[in-house]
């Protein structure tokens, strides 16, 4: 199967409330797709609508090429967390794996591999309602991954999670990717995938605001700013200005250049005998990226209704 | 569901998944020690309720000296007998000139006619034709047997009984000149000298009577009047025809004094009043369905298993991952009405079998016994479709309750919906008028309970009281639970359809 998410001009409205408005994006295989947007941009309807369990006003949701009704052992080829509270508190964290297994035609022992592969191994046989929220999110990810599945959703997996437990996703997310898997992982907050993500969909109010690789909205968001620290700030904006650069200071001892590379900052003031102690390319966060980007972009300041 | 050819090729494949989703959901019920514990709790409630009913309750039983007939049980034997002795083979022929009934409400089976009698003694064997103001000529012997004749009820009839050895034969006639026979039956038993002659019978009526908020059943005697002529006894032996003598067979002091009838004799005419009646004593009790009386306690606890085997997954949000794991709703709802109610019928089977094993021998010590009652034993056919049938209610009405739970989707309401409805018309029948009460227990899913029904109505020809809330349903047992089977099936339709229809 190709393992690829495509969702062409995707329209679902709850009563009067639309939740997705005409939303188009591909997730391709190899990479994790962040799917960014405040609450209620429709994150998770465009998640529920491509599994199936909401049905689309308008517009199609195809998962390599089908509709995920269409697709006979679903969980061997789409693996989902949707809500990691979403089991029964009184069955053991080995039942709740299992039936989901026996329902997908899943041998029993692939119940113990996830286990192991989450780190939930020596809870297996405890009860999922004593789980913390860590453990929880544990055990929705085993669940997704049971079918070894080409294509996986995460919705809002770090949410309240530790800085461990932050870290564990991250790398999940990443091997995933790297074994060839198209993996979308939503949230609201565009630092959580700091580092995980290789392109990101954003989208606000059921609307697609930008679909761009990380690298490219952290280029752009950069722009070709060099940040320069220096004991003699004066001196070196004269140097620099001169050179052509626009030159700011940004701190008591820095100085931000734009119009000059990192290499020309540094030749011109060797040139000119100005001492310095630091000269590096700016990078802006992702967080930083996309606040540049939403400013304009949409007007997010009052999202209305709930999660949708 | 869009049938696409992808779906007819993977017709192997589908039988083989939905087996899988079977399996799955298996693993959901059992998984949750709350369930499983509460499926065990609804067996020992059940039986548990059902033994200290049993210990509570006690039978007089239908009044002493009512007398023992051929086959051990007691039966109702008080009629007004005109006879005279018959020794070896013969007959007796007569003709009804009219048959009245003079005192009393019920006619329908009062009965006058001719009969061969082992003795007079109550509870003696016979055989005997009789007309009858609302069921025409008919044959009757040892009490259980009926064989209708013509539906003729107008007099004057001529009624024939023929002996030759241990077999009786039973002729009509409109004219006394062509004859029909009714039927033949045998009395193995039947001593060579045996007393024949005419006899009038009129059962007590019954009556029921209710209103909102109160009932009685009143039985009440009646006595009933016929006129003979054209009596003739044959024997085989000839000689001088022994004379007429008459008697109250089997008289009691349950009947007055005026009402034990007579009988007169004015130029070949007989005038024969009786009173009482020859038949099976009709049994109210049922003895199965009282030891049965835990279900409907335990059946509330299955009912709200059931429910929240799918409205938990719908709080917790798991439906969704069952939706995901299986996007063809249908089937899913299918696997869990065919996992819940199969463990339910286990259940229900273990629940019923063991009420009725604990309760029945305390319902017989305490008076529940032979020869008043008949005794239900558990390889008894109805007493194993009483049981059986029982489990299968409650798997049905678990079905019900999870069918309830995927329209509502709520745990609350679905129990609601199920519990009223089946609750209410029995405990509010008993306070209905009698058609109010039948229609009530039929119409609902309680009409399901009827399969527990052994012993109502057993013989079509005595009149019984059949009063619903007692278990008693005049259509039978299969009818209700039919009914039931309808709810069931138009609930999960509903099911089927909202499933399918709504986002998860």
């Amino acid at each position: 199967m190709d393992a690829t998410i495509e969702i062409q001009n995707l329209r679902k409205r709850y009563g009067t409330t639309v939740a997705v408005d005409g939303l188009s994006f591909t997730v391709a295989p190899g990479r994790v797709t962040g799917f960014v947007g405040p609450n209620g941009a429709g994150k998770s309807t465009t998640m529920r609508v491509i599994l199936g369990l909401d049905a689309p006003d308008e517009g199609s949701a195809l998962v390599g090429g089908q509709p995920y009704q269409r697709l006979r052992c679903p969980l061997r080829q789409v693996g989902a967390l949707l809500d990691a509270a979403a089991f029964h508190p009184g069955r053991r964290a080995r039942d709740h794996l299992l039936w989901i297994a026996q329902s997908n035609g899943m041998p029993r022992r692939r119940v113990d591999e996830v286990l192991d592969l989450v780190g939930l191994a020596s809870a297996a046989r405890r009860r999922a309602g004593g789980f913390s929220l860590g453990m929880r999110q544990r055990l929705g990810i085993a669940g997704a991954l049971l079918g070894d599945p080409p294509v996986l959703l995460f919705d809002e997996p770090v949410n309240g999670l530790d800085p461990d437990g932050i870290r564990w996703i991250r790398g999940l997310l990443r091997s995933l990717a790297t074994e060839g898997r198209a993996v979308l992982v939503s949230s609201h907050l565009m630092g959580e995938l700091e580092g995980s993500a290789d392109h990101l969909v954003v989208i606000g109010r059921g609307r697609l605001i930008v679909d761009t690789s990380v690298r490219d909205l952290l280029a752009a968001a950069s722009g070709d700013q060099v940040v320069l620290r220096t004991s003699k700030r004066s001196e070196a904006m004269t140097v620099l200005a001169n050179a052509g650069a626009t030159v700011a200071a940004t701190e008591r001892e820095e100085v931000t250049v734009s119009g000059l590379p990192a290499d020309r900052v540094v030749a011109l003031l060797t040139g000119h005998g100005v001492p310095f102690s630091e000269v590096a390319a700016h990078r802006a966060s992702l967080e930083e990226a996309y606040m540049e980007l939403t400013r304009d972009a949409v007007e997010f300041a009052a999202p209305t209704g709930g999660e949708a | 569901m869009a049938t696409t050819t992808a779906d007819r090729h993977a017709g192997g494949d589908s039988r083989d998944s939905f087996g899988r989703l079977v399996l799955a959901e298996w693993t959901k019920l059992r998984s949750v020690p709350r369930w499983a514990l509460a499926m065990l709790a609804a067996v020992v409630l059940t039986v548990l309720v059902s033994v200290l009913a049993a210990a509570g309750n006690s039978y007089g039983g239908g009044g002493p000296g009512l007398p023992i007939g051929p086959d051990g049980r007691a039966v109702r034997d008080q009629f007004y007998f005109v006879h005279q002795p018959l020794t070896g083979d013969g007959g007796v022929t007569a003709k009804v000139l009219s048959q009245i009934v003079v005192k009393g409400e019920s006619r329908e089976w009062a009965k006058a006619g001719v009969i061969i009698k082992e003795s007079t003694k109550p509870g003696s064997q016979y055989a005997a034709m009789m007309i009858t103001p609302g069921h025409g000529v008919r044959l009757q012997s040892n009490f259980t047997t009926d064989r209708a004749g013509s539906q003729a009820t107008t007099t004057p009839r001529w009624l024939r009984l023929t002996r030759s050895g241990t077999s009786v034969t039973g002729y009509e006639s409109a004219d006394g000149a062509n004859w029909a026979q009714v039927g033949a039956v045998q009395l193995p038993a039947l001593p060579r000298r045996v007393e024949v002659g005419l006899f009038v019978a009129s059962p007590f009526a019954i009556k029921v009577e209710r209103q909102f908020g109160s009932g009685s059943v009143r039985a009440s005697p009646t006595s009933s009047t016929a006129r003979f002529s054209d009596v003739v006894v044959t024997a085989a032996q000839p000689g001088q025809p022994p004379p007429w003598s008459d008697q109250a067979v089997g008289g009691s002091d349950r009947v007055p004094g005026p009402l034990l009838g007579g009988a007169s004799q004015a130029g070949g005419v007989f005038t024969v009043t009786g009173s009482g009646d020859i038949a099976p004593s009709p049994q109210d009790v049922d003895g199965v369905r009282e030891s049965l009386t835990g279900v409907p306690v335990g059946v509330m606890v299955i009912i709200a298993v059931a429910v929240l085997f799918i409205t938990s997954e719908y709080r917790q949000g798991m439906i969704r991952t069952t939706f995901a794991a299986s996007p063809r709703r249908g089937r899913v709802l299918a696997a869990k009405a065919i996992v819940v109610g199969a463990s339910t019928f286990v259940v229900g089977l273990a629940a019923s079998f063991a009420s009725v094993l604990f309760a029945l021998p305390i319902l017989r010590a305490n008076g529940l016994a032979a020869p008043v009652f008949q005794v239900p034993s558990l390889s008894d056919g109805p007493v194993l479709r009483a049981i059986a049938g029982t489990a299968a209610v409650l798997a049905l009405l678990a079905v019900l309750g999870l069918a309830a739970g995927a329209i509502l989707r709520r745990s609350p309401g679905a129990i609601i919906v199920v519990v009223v409805p089946l609750l209410i018309p029995q405990l509010i029948a008993g306070a209905l008028p009698l058609a109010a009460a039948r229609w009530l227990l039929l119409a609902t899913p309680a009409a399901g309970y009827s399969i527990q029904q052994t012993t109502a109505q057993p013989y079509d020809f005595v009149s019984s009281i059949c009063l619903p809330e007692d278990g008693c349903f005049t259509t039978g047992p299969w009818v209700g639970f039919g009914v039931l089977c309808a709810y069931t099936a138009v609930a999960l339709a509903a099911g089927f359809w909202l499933l399918r229809r709504r986002d998860a």
